[in-house]
């Protein structure tokens, strides 16, 4: 069986089976949903548009299959069929030809040597590192990612600010607290000390909130978009360096916030927090 | 008086007041670019696929123009079938492929296509002369460089290589005759036009084929109606208008436009909580003060207005700074998506408009109107004696 890369081979309706022995093909889920299709049922296929099915190849559904998770066919919509070989080349007019050849090593260390061998003697093609070609493939997913970074980066710092302002202003909430304790005679350090604990705090009870927040997100984008462009690639990720950062993040700017605020207020005389 | 007193309490804790002016920047920055995103993108292509004044295009039956090899057989038959709809006001036959271009010994790959210079709607002539006469050849100034080729320089062109052989089937010598911008090619694409009938005498296996039509309707005639009817009177091409075009982009770019969607609303969020805070903040300070105004006769509806215009005045103070900040950022982003493998150079995806700029203004004022409500209520709702006794204690 071979991926047809010719994508204009059609299959047209036509449940009419044949007496000689007929070839399989196999036809991936989304186009099984769209067309109707099941396993058994007999179209014919040809490589030309408005061909009678009279003059089209009849063949069978042998099976119905689910695509890997590609990202580069992602957003495309494509439907993909896989027939016999020998029997593309013949309805395509493709003759004894392939566009690629697909070569499993015996070890991962024979990879270089087998390619500079083929690119020595090889005479009118090419071999290319499977790795090689999927970083070609994936640029489109690169510039996403790129884009993603950079929203990334923006977003933290547009909640950096809000972070920071929503922690001095709770700080600054706490003036008149603060004068009381100073005036009992609690020294400056222990003022600052609860003040950043409790800032700290809030700050990891925000984060754990906020994670739970994303991982319902989340799930929500994955199930989303995995319905939307029919793939079971993953969208939204959480990974253990990406909750770190976010706890690490907030922590240093609750304790950060916290610092400055409780400095200010510490070194203000009590009785002007109170504001007299 | 109410915005001498509403400025009066921002410039009191200016620390805190410039803290969330720049949050609401950076909301509003996110919130023009992701309006920006949402539509500009669509806007962008639209107005590509119109640059030209062509409304429908033929691509081979269940394919989008120059997605695959395929091709449209029967050029002349098609063409006489379409000139016999009275609505047709113009019909342009593309046929695509690739050449080989050699010149200063060098040897180039590139995209070409096969036109009729006098309804072409591809490219746009930068200088020098269009590919009128079956000699000529024009290219874009990618190519130029590659070549290192120059106006009126004879270049050897072929088609149908076979790597197995290292031979073409079809070569001529052509005169580079324009220079020429292409309207839907990527920014590192190398690409050239010759008539139709030259590209079709290099490749015969191509003879009276086109990859791609494009069709003109008449003015007032309805795309849609048209499209209709080249579907039914011409079974083996799929006939894209412009919404079919901008529905399927729609489609394979939904990701960013919802993307868009949700990181908006999640700023405009940010920057309503950030206000909505602030203000309350600066009401539970002021409770005392507030109920002196209450107790010597200022109207609810004073104090109401007075704490709704400080949440406006935070809201439009960091819009105006935010959608400075956004151009800026949607600069950026822009730069970053237009990176895309074979995404012609004319999409914008952070297209400016002034009717994205309102709107990001508009939410962001509406969403300060908003988060002033709340304080505003509840200092309206002050109860004036016992916020004075309290006031007094402490």
């Amino acid at each position: 069986m071979l991926l047809p890369l010719l994508s204009f081979a059609l299959i047209l309706q036509a449940p009419a089976p044949s007496r000689t022995p007929q070839r399989t093909i196999a036809v991936d889920e989304a186009f099984a949903t769209q067309a109707h299709l099941k396993v058994g049922d007999h179209v014919t296929i040809s490589a030309r548009p408005g061909v009678p099915a009279s003059a089209a190849e009849s063949v069978i559904v042998a099976a119905i299959v689910r695509r890997g998770a590609d990202p580069s066919e992602v957003a495309r919509g494509d439907f993909v069929t896989r027939m016999h070989l020998d029997q593309l080349q013949r309805i395509s007019g493709y003759g004894d030809r392939v566009d690629r050849f697909a070569i499993a090593t015996k070890s991962a260390a024979d990879i270089d040597s087998t390619l500079a061998r083929f690119n020595r003697v090889a005479f009118g093609f090419r071999a290319y590192r499977s790795r090689d070609i999927a970083v070609e493939t994936s640029r489109t997913f690169q510039v996403v990612s790129r884009f993603h970074r950079a929203i990334g980066v923006i977003t933290i710092v547009a909640s950096s600010i809000f972070l920071l302002c929503i922690m001095v202003l709770k700080v600054e909430e706490r003036r008149r607290d603060i004068a009381a304790l100073r005036l009992m005679g609690i020294s400056r350090a222990s003022v600052v000390r609860s003040i950043v604990t409790e800032a700290a705090l809030v700050a990891v009870l925000g984060s754990a909130l906020g994670i739970v927040i994303a991982w319902i997100g989340s799930l929500f984008i994955n199930w989303h978009y995995q319905a939307l462009y029919r793939t079971p690639l993953y969208f939204s990720i959480i990974t253990p360096p990406i909750v770190v950062m976010a706890v690490g993040l907030s922590l240093l700017l609750g304790i950060g916030a916290g610092v400055l605020a409780s400095l200010r207020l510490v070194r203000t005389p009590p009785l002007a927090l109170f504001g007299r | 008086m109410r915005a001498t007193l509403a400025q009066a309490s921002l410039i009191r804790h200016r620390g805190r007041t410039i803290l969330a002016v720049l949050g609401v920047a950076i909301a509003a920055a996110m919130l023009l670019d992701m309006v920006m995103l949402a539509t500009g993108m669509r806007e962008s292509f639209r107005e590509l696929l119109l640059s030209r004044g062509y409304d429908i295009r033929l691509a081979p039956k269940g394919t989008l123009p120059f997605d695959t090899d395929a091709t449209i057989p029967g050029v002349g038959a098609i063409t006489a079938t379409l000139r016999g709809n009275p609505d047709i006001r113009e019909i342009s036959p593309v046929l695509g492929g690739s050449i080989h271009v050699t010149s200063g010994g060098r040897d180039v790959s590139a995209a070409v296509i096969g036109i009729n210079p006098a309804v072409q709607g591809d490219y746009e002539l930068l200088s020098g002369r269009d590919a009128t006469d079956s000699g000529a050849i024009v290219a874009n100034d990618y190519l130029l460089a590659k070549l290192g080729a120059h106006m009126g320089d004879t270049l050897a062109v072929a088609t149908g290589y076979d790597p197995q052989t290292r031979t073409y089937s079809g070569q001529r010598k052509l005169v580079l005759t324009g220079r020429v911008k292409f309207i839907y090619g990527a920014a590192e694409q190398s690409g050239t036009a010759v008539r139709r009938e030259t590209l079709e005498a290099m490749s015969p296996e191509k003879a009276d084929r086109a990859s791609l039509f494009m069709v003109r309707v008449r003015k007032g005639a309805n795309p849609d109606s048209v499209r209709s009817w080249i579907e039914t009177n011409i079974p083996n091409v799929t006939a894209i208008s412009i919404a079919t075009a901008i529905a399927e982009v729609d489609f394979r770019l939904s990701y960013f436009r919802q993307l868009a969607f949700i990181l908006g609303a999640v700023s405009l969020f940010v920057g309503f909580l950030l206000v909505t805070t602030l203000v309350t903040v600066s009401v539970n300070e002021r409770a005392g003060e507030i109920a002196v105004m209450r107790a010597i006769g200022v109207s609810r509806a004073h104090v109401v207005q007075q704490v709704v215009l400080e949440g406006v005045a935070i809201s439009l103070a960091g819009a105006i700074l935010g959608l400075g900040l956004g151009l800026v950022t949607a600069r950026y982003l822009n730069a970053i998506l237009s990176a895309f493998p074979g995404l012609p150079m004319a999409i914008d995806f952070f297209l400016f408009q002034a009717k994205a700029a309102w709107s990001a203004l508009g939410l962001l004022v509406v969403a300060g109107i908003g988060a002033g409500i709340y304080p505003a209520w509840r200092a309206a709702s002050l109860p004036i004696a016992e916020s004075l006794r309290r006031e007094a204690i402490a």
